[in-house]
């Protein structure tokens, strides 16, 4: 197992020492120890796991165990960066398997390696970055790429060892000022607003501001949920009157700044009208550039985006600075909190009650139950999770609540710990989700110095202390009694419930399990009553859901819409429905747990129940929109390769069902299914449904009867060697048409020399050489590629 | 304590009890796997799958708590329909083989690994007893057999298959030397009479097979000795008299009686039979399709009309087999539906129901070089030898060298594997949802326990157990999902994983995956003679 390279030294272990030291000595250190040895390593050197050992409690047998089971963790070395190709649902549909192949192709990996041949690069699969309005994405070392094709791949790698090579920036200077009035310029920075270039944008802010001396603060703040327009900047005047700039770029900042603040000095001035003047000189564009960014909120699509929306869990969106105590207290924060401590316990439970509050994290279990039960439940001391590990593709309404409203959830948990009894509070939060960490943890040390939590809450008797356990890479971590095996040091393998966490949680005590919107929708509903949360809704879904909407719409973004409303609302008014041309075909809810909605049934209302009628679940709030060039085996096939890929392996159903299901979708993507397949496939799915233990197993199947039941044809067409939507490689053929105009630019581009290099004369595809990369149809000037996919012999 | 109903009849379970206990109570086979008494269930295989009726939810029964009024179902279609697809979908990822190819295309089933482990091991007193066992005519076969089980056997990959029927007949023709040859001990007489048409090799060994089962075999036969077409297809040279005297003379000792120069012509002499004997056989060859009619026999295209699982005719009581039903057929083919219709005939004679019993085994596909060699390392490296012509027979030892060129690819734990058992009681179809595609692996610790990942099924009852221990490494799960597998820390060795408790992972792994290299104690479990 171990690469021990002669040339190198023995490694030196004090470092594994000083971790042990930090992480404690008891088994359930196990995964930040792990953790940390691989920030250092950048993989697990075998003879670091033998030393913990030699130094803790953690057995040989546990630390093989968890650091196999957790996708996070690497046991050979890498290459000196890390590029994360996102296989997300958005980014599925949006080509991140043509992408991995560009990749592959730009660094010359050798078949089966993901690490190019001078160590430089490692390509890894990642199940979802959390940036799925800018898929299809690559993320390296942390810089992020979106909206790729297979030919911008060689420049996202270019730019990347560009950048790597640039010297560092300076750092910001304060900007002092003098008396004058000052205006604010908000910026979004949740990581996937940074992904798009908003991190850019802000330095150039600083930068204009630095140069101008302009009478502005600039503020960082949350996710404003308009994904399709980021960069996003307001600008917030003296005055209060605000103005938002959509799709920002650094070269644009100095007019949109200059428009509302004065430079100060008449040099500067002068100095800054000049080169605005110049500007619109080169570039021969008509008026103000900057007119072409403003957009208003009472206006056309911004308007319709927000619109149906009602911001409860996402409450001030886009005007909060996330870790800032004061302006969160400012605008009500911790008010919640304040009138919960007058009520008892049993009171609190009531209240939510009352509110008809519904688990968020997918499944819709009433709150107010799953408290009591946990308040109930004999065995001192009780605990309380914060269920952060949201692992679905196409989802990332968690991480943009735990990025923007930190003080809100952690007030949630506060809410509900003393409803429970607990006086101790875990945050399960993934690791692939960095600034969620981070600004939970500055927002939990915050509470602690204000005395707002600790050893006593809001200053009145009762404890609450909280403290960050990261994932490792784990989607089934998701599922709570996994969840809290992984909290405890160990593999995430879900167990058979009863007994439930509330009576035989962490350390078999007591424990309530909540996912993060959950808690985040309590601070709305103690402020503004019960009453009011129950009247939004429908009879048994009651208030709002979060939902990331994602996928073959106009405009993609995290919303928040009161439930009840329908599917068609979402896709056509806050999305503004599917580009031109191309026709809506279904919504994927819930993600590998859920199923699709077809467009004939876009108006099933966003209700627990009415979603499981139709064969989709409201899961935890993943959108992802499809139109007629998406293929809905391919779908099934990309749901049921991921949860098979994350399956602990512990029943039988799950680890092989899956897999032999997948066996039957991947033959017939491929154009060798059998006659029989479907009704096996159907067999199958039923089985693995009713014989799993956990909602993983129960779920997955789910993707796979949907679009049986709504797509049959579709299926029945793969069997006949065709697919209709034409995504399926195996099923489709590349071709020039008379459009061509002999450019040759598909002949250049073709990494398989598969197109030969005719000048003027009408291009032809070696289909026997053709990867179906879709290079040659992506760089046509004169669109003269199709994809087509007639009857395909069999072989 | 809890009172449960399971299959509509009430049980009490102690307090904290499970549905399991209650069904082990009320003596319901539930299949289980990954479960022993003692651990923690890990509720993995999910074969013992209940359905709680309230709820119409199904359970996985060791792991679920007895609550007092639950109402259980256990053996219904439904439920068994779940077991069975979990049976199955263990066997699609389950690498190995219950039985050696060799035995899988031997059409009398025989127990080729164990004969060839005898002989290398220089017993043949054994060997006789483990080829008689379904062959009762092994000193003729081993002359005349074209030898199917050659081509099944897996050394023939790499070199040379074993020679396996020069083998038997080294075993029949040692045996046959003997002053006493072998003779099996006969069950007590059942006072059943069965009249066999013709002494060929379907109704000699149809004779020895009841002979042994205590049922008085009558044979009778147009001709002046018996033989059949034993007596006319081959050379003396291929198959010489004395040969053929000397094993007719061993199944007629044993208690079968011969009515030479006996035709039964017309249908009232037919009648007659039926009416004095409890069964009638008819294994004349392909001669009967002409009598067929007179006997009131049903013919099909190549012979009289059987029902294929159980040799039964339309005709109550009357059975056929070999060439009676098949038109030609190997001599083997002939001596196999011998012993399968004595089978047949007894569980009708003794009012057991007819069923067809095939031995349950799941096989690997595909045998990779890189397998092949794993297999190899433990067997004699020796070419093929072939019979001398004009030196004699081989010495024991000789034949012990070409026994060892074996490759044992029959597994450890066929009876003890709860897997297969079940699988067979299940009719689970083992290639249903496709075969394992794993590479083949064995880790081999000095102890003598030998792992072979192929066949494990993640219960990890053996991970538990191996916790236990104080001075040993243990084992864990490594990886997960469907490529999960059991495994050593750091890839230390076997031995130091399971140190003292090994003997106990053994006995706890519920399929062959751990099992001690020596096979001799385990292997007087098998099928008793």
């Amino acid at each position: 197992m171990s690469e021990s390279n002669p040339t190198t030294n023995p490694l030196d272990l004090s470092f594994v020492d000083q971790v042990v030291e930090a992480q404690g000595r008891r088994p359930e250190a196990v995964i930040p120890i792990l953790q940390a040895i691989q920030a250092h390593w950048r993989y697990l050197p075998p003879e670091a796991l033998e030393r913990v050992c030699a130094l803790t409690e953690i057995t040989p047998a546990a630390i093989t165990g968890v650091s196999t089971f957790y996708m996070q963790f690497r046991h050979r070395p890498v290459g000196r960066h890390i590029i994360h190709v996102c296989h997300g649902t958005a980014c599925h549909v949006k080509g991140a398997a043509l992408i991995h192949e560009a990749l592959a192709r730009r660094l010359r990996l050798a078949d089966g390696k993901d690490t190019d041949a001078e160590g430089l690069f490692t390509v890894e699969k990642v199940a979802c970055l959390g940036c799925c309005t800018l898929a299809p994405v690559v993320q390296i070392d942390g810089v992020t790429y979106g909206r790729l094709t297979p030919t911008t791949v060689p420049e996202a790698i270019d730019d990347f060892l560009r950048r790597r090579d640039a010297p560092a920036r300076e750092t910001r200077r304060p900007v002092v000022f003098d008396g004058e009035p000052v205006g604010e310029i908000r910026i979004g920075l949740g990581s996937c607003c940074v992904a798009q270039g908003s991190g850019k944008v802000r330095e150039a802010i600083d930068r204009v501001l630095a140069e101008t001396r302009a009478a502005a603060v600039v503020k960082r703040v949350g996710c404003v949920g308009m994904c399709h327009q980021t960069p996003l900047v307001e600008i917030v005047s003296a005055s209060g009157t605000s103005k938002l700039y959509a799709k920002v770029t650094p070269e644009s900042v100095a007019p949109v700044v200059l428009k509302h603040f004065r430079p100060r000095g008449l040099a500067r001035r002068l100095g800054y009208r000049a080169v605005g003047w110049l500007d619109r000189l080169l570039t021969d564009e008509p008026g103000n550039p900057v007119v072409r960014h403003a957009i208003d909120p009472r206006e056309g699509p911004v308007c319709a985006f927000l619109g149906p929306q009602r911001h409860l869990a996402t409450e001030y969106c886009g005007r909060l600075d996330p870790t800032d105590l004061d302006e969160y207290l400012r605008h009500d924060g911790f008010k919640a909190l304040q009138r919960s401590l007058e009520y008892s316990p049993q009171q609190i439970i009531d209240e939510v009650e009352a509110s008809g509050l519904r688990g968020r994290g997918g499944a819709g279990f009433p709150t107010a139950k799953k408290w009591a039960a946990v308040r109930e439940a004999p065995g001192e001391p009780k605990y309380i999770v914060c269920n952060g590990d949201e692992g679905d593709p196409g989802a990332f309404m968690d991480r943009m609540l735990l990025e923007s409203f930190p003080y809100r959830i952690i007030e949630g948990m506060a809410i509900a710990a003393r409803a429970v009894g607990a006086e101790e509070g875990v945050f399960y939060i993934r690791a692939e989700y960095p600034l969620a960490v981070e600004r939970i943890t500055e927002a939990m040390r915050e509470c602690e110095k204000r005395g707002l939590l600790g050893d006593s809450v809001m200053g009145q008797p009762g404890r609450l202390r909280l403290s960050l356990k990261q994932g490792a890479g784990a989607f089934v971590c998701g599922e709570e009694t996994a969840l809290l095996a992984s909290i405890e040091g160990r593999r995430g393998m879900p167990r058979l419930r009863p007994p439930y966490p509330a009576q035989n949680g962490l350390g078999g005590k007591p424990t309530l399990v909540n996912n993060v919107e959950t808690y985040a929708l309590l601070p709305w509903i103690f402020r503004h009553g019960a009453g009011q949360f129950a009247a939004l809704g429908t009879a048994k879904s009651k208030g709002t859901k979060v939902f990331a909407l994602a996928g073959k719409v106009r405009r993609g973004g995290l919303i928040e819409v009161p439930m009840g409303v329908t599917v068609r609302q979402i896709v056509d008014e806050i999305g503004g429905g599917v580009a031109e041309g191309r026709r809506f075909k279904a919504v994927q809810v819930g993600g590998p747990s859920g199923g699709c909605v077809p467009a004939e049934l876009a108006d099933t209302t966003v209700d627990y129940e009415a979603l499981s009628e139709v064969g989709a679940i409201m899961g935890s709030g993943g959108l992802v929109v499809l139109d007629d060039s998406d293929c809905m085996v391919d779908i099934a096939r990309y749901f049921l390769e991921f949860t098979q890929d994350q399956s602990c392996g512990k029943c039988t159903f799950c680890r092989i069902g899956t897999r032999r299901m997948l066996d039957i979708l991947a033959r017939i993507c491929e154009g060798r299914g059998k006659s029989g397949d479907l009704g096996e496939l159907e067999e199958l799915a039923v089985m693995v449904k009713a014989g799993s233990i956990c909602g993983l197993g129960k779920t997955a199947p789910n993707p796979v009867l949907s679009t049986l039941r709504y797509f049959r044809e579709e299926y029945e067409a793969h069997l006949a060697g065709r697919c209709p939507a034409g995504r399926c490689k195996a099923l489709v053929r590349y071709r020039i048409t008379d459009d061509c105009i002999g450019c040759t630019l598909c002949a250049q581009r073709c990494p398989v020399d598969a197109i030969s290099m005719t000048p003027y004369v009408q291009h032809r595809i070696d289909l026997d050489k053709c990867t179906r990369c879709d290079t040659c149809r992506q760089v046509c000037p004169a669109d003269a590629v199709i994809v087509e996919s007639e009857q395909v012999a069999r072989p | 304590m809890p009172t449960i109903r399971i299959d509509n009849k009430t049980i009490d379970v102690p307090p904290g009890g499970t549905i399991l206990d209650g069904a082990r109570r009320l003596g319901i086979d539930v299949p289980t796997l990954c479960f022993l008494d003692g651990l923690t269930p890990s509720t993995s295989c999910l074969a013992c799958m209940v359905k709680l009726r309230g709820e119409g939810r199904l359970v996985p029964s060791c792991a679920t708590t007895a609550v007092d009024g639950m109402d259980v179902e256990s053996e219904t279609d439904e439920v068994h329909r779940v077991r069975r697809a979990a049976l199955q979908l263990l066997l699609s990822d389950h690498l190995g083989d219950c039985l050696a190819p060799c035995q899988r295309t031997c059409p009398a089933g025989m127990d080729i690994p164990l004969m060839l482990r005898q002989i290398a091991d220089g017993r043949p007193a054994e060997a006789i007893v483990t080829v008689k066992r379904d062959i009762a005519l092994p000193a003729v076969l081993g002359r005349v057999c074209p030898a199917p089980c050659e081509k099944g056997c897996r050394r023939a990959k790499a070199d040379a298959a074993v020679a396996i029927r020069e083998l038997k007949r080294h075993v029949a023709d040692v045996d046959l030397a003997l002053e006493n040859p072998y003779q099996p001990e006969c069950r007590p007489a059942s006072g059943k009479r069965v009249a066999i048409l013709g002494a060929g090799p379907t109704g000699l060994a149809a004779a020895w097979h009841l002979a042994r089962q205590g049922h008085a075999a009558m044979l009778l036969d147009r001709n002046a000795i018996a033989g059949g077409r034993l007596r006319t297809e081959f050379t003396p040279d291929d198959l010489p008299q004395a040969v053929l005297d000397a094993e007719i003379g061993l199944i007629l000792r044993l208690g079968a009686e011969l009515r030479p120069n006996t035709a039964i012509d017309d249908s009232t002499v037919f009648d007659d039979l039926r009416k004095r004997f409890d069964a009638v056989l008819v294994a004349c060859g392909a001669a009967a399709k002409e009598q067929a009619g007179r006997w009131g026999l049903a013919v099909a295209e190549r012979g009289v009309r059987v029902d294929r699982g159980t040799f039964q005719t339309g005709l109550p009581g009357v059975f056929a087999a070999g060439g009676a039903i098949r038109g030609k057929c190997l001599v083997v083919r002939s001596v196999a539906d011998g012993k399968e219709a004595a089978v047949a005939i007894d569980r009708f004679l003794m009012g057991r129901p007819p069923e067809a019993e095939h031995p349950f085994s799941v096989r690997i596909k595909h045998v990779t070089a890189a397998a092949l060699a794993t297999m190899l390392a433990t067997a004699s490296g020796a070419s093929r030898r072939e019979p001398d012509a004009g030196f004699g027979p081989w010495t024991l030892a000789e034949a012990a060298g070409e026994a060892a060129r074996c490759l044992h690819c029959d597994c450890r734990d066929q009876e003890g594997c709860k897997l297969r058992r079940y699988a067979a009681a299940y009719r689970a179809d083992a290639s249903r949802y496709g075969s394992a595609d794993r590479e083949f692996r064995e880790v081999r610790a000095a102890s003598g326990v030998v792992y072979e990942p192929g066949k494990c099924i993640d219960c990890g009852l053996c991970i538990q157990i191996a916790a236990r221990s104080t001075d040993s490494l243990g084992l864990t799960f490594v990886g997960r999902g469907f490529d999960v597998r059991v495994g050593v820390p750091f890839d230390r060795s076997l031995d130091e994983a399971l140190g003292e408790l090994a003997a106990e992972c053994v006995e706890a792994c519920p399929t062959g995956a751990l099992c001690f290299v020596e096979r001799s104690d385990q292997e007087s479990a098998r099928r008793p003679p």
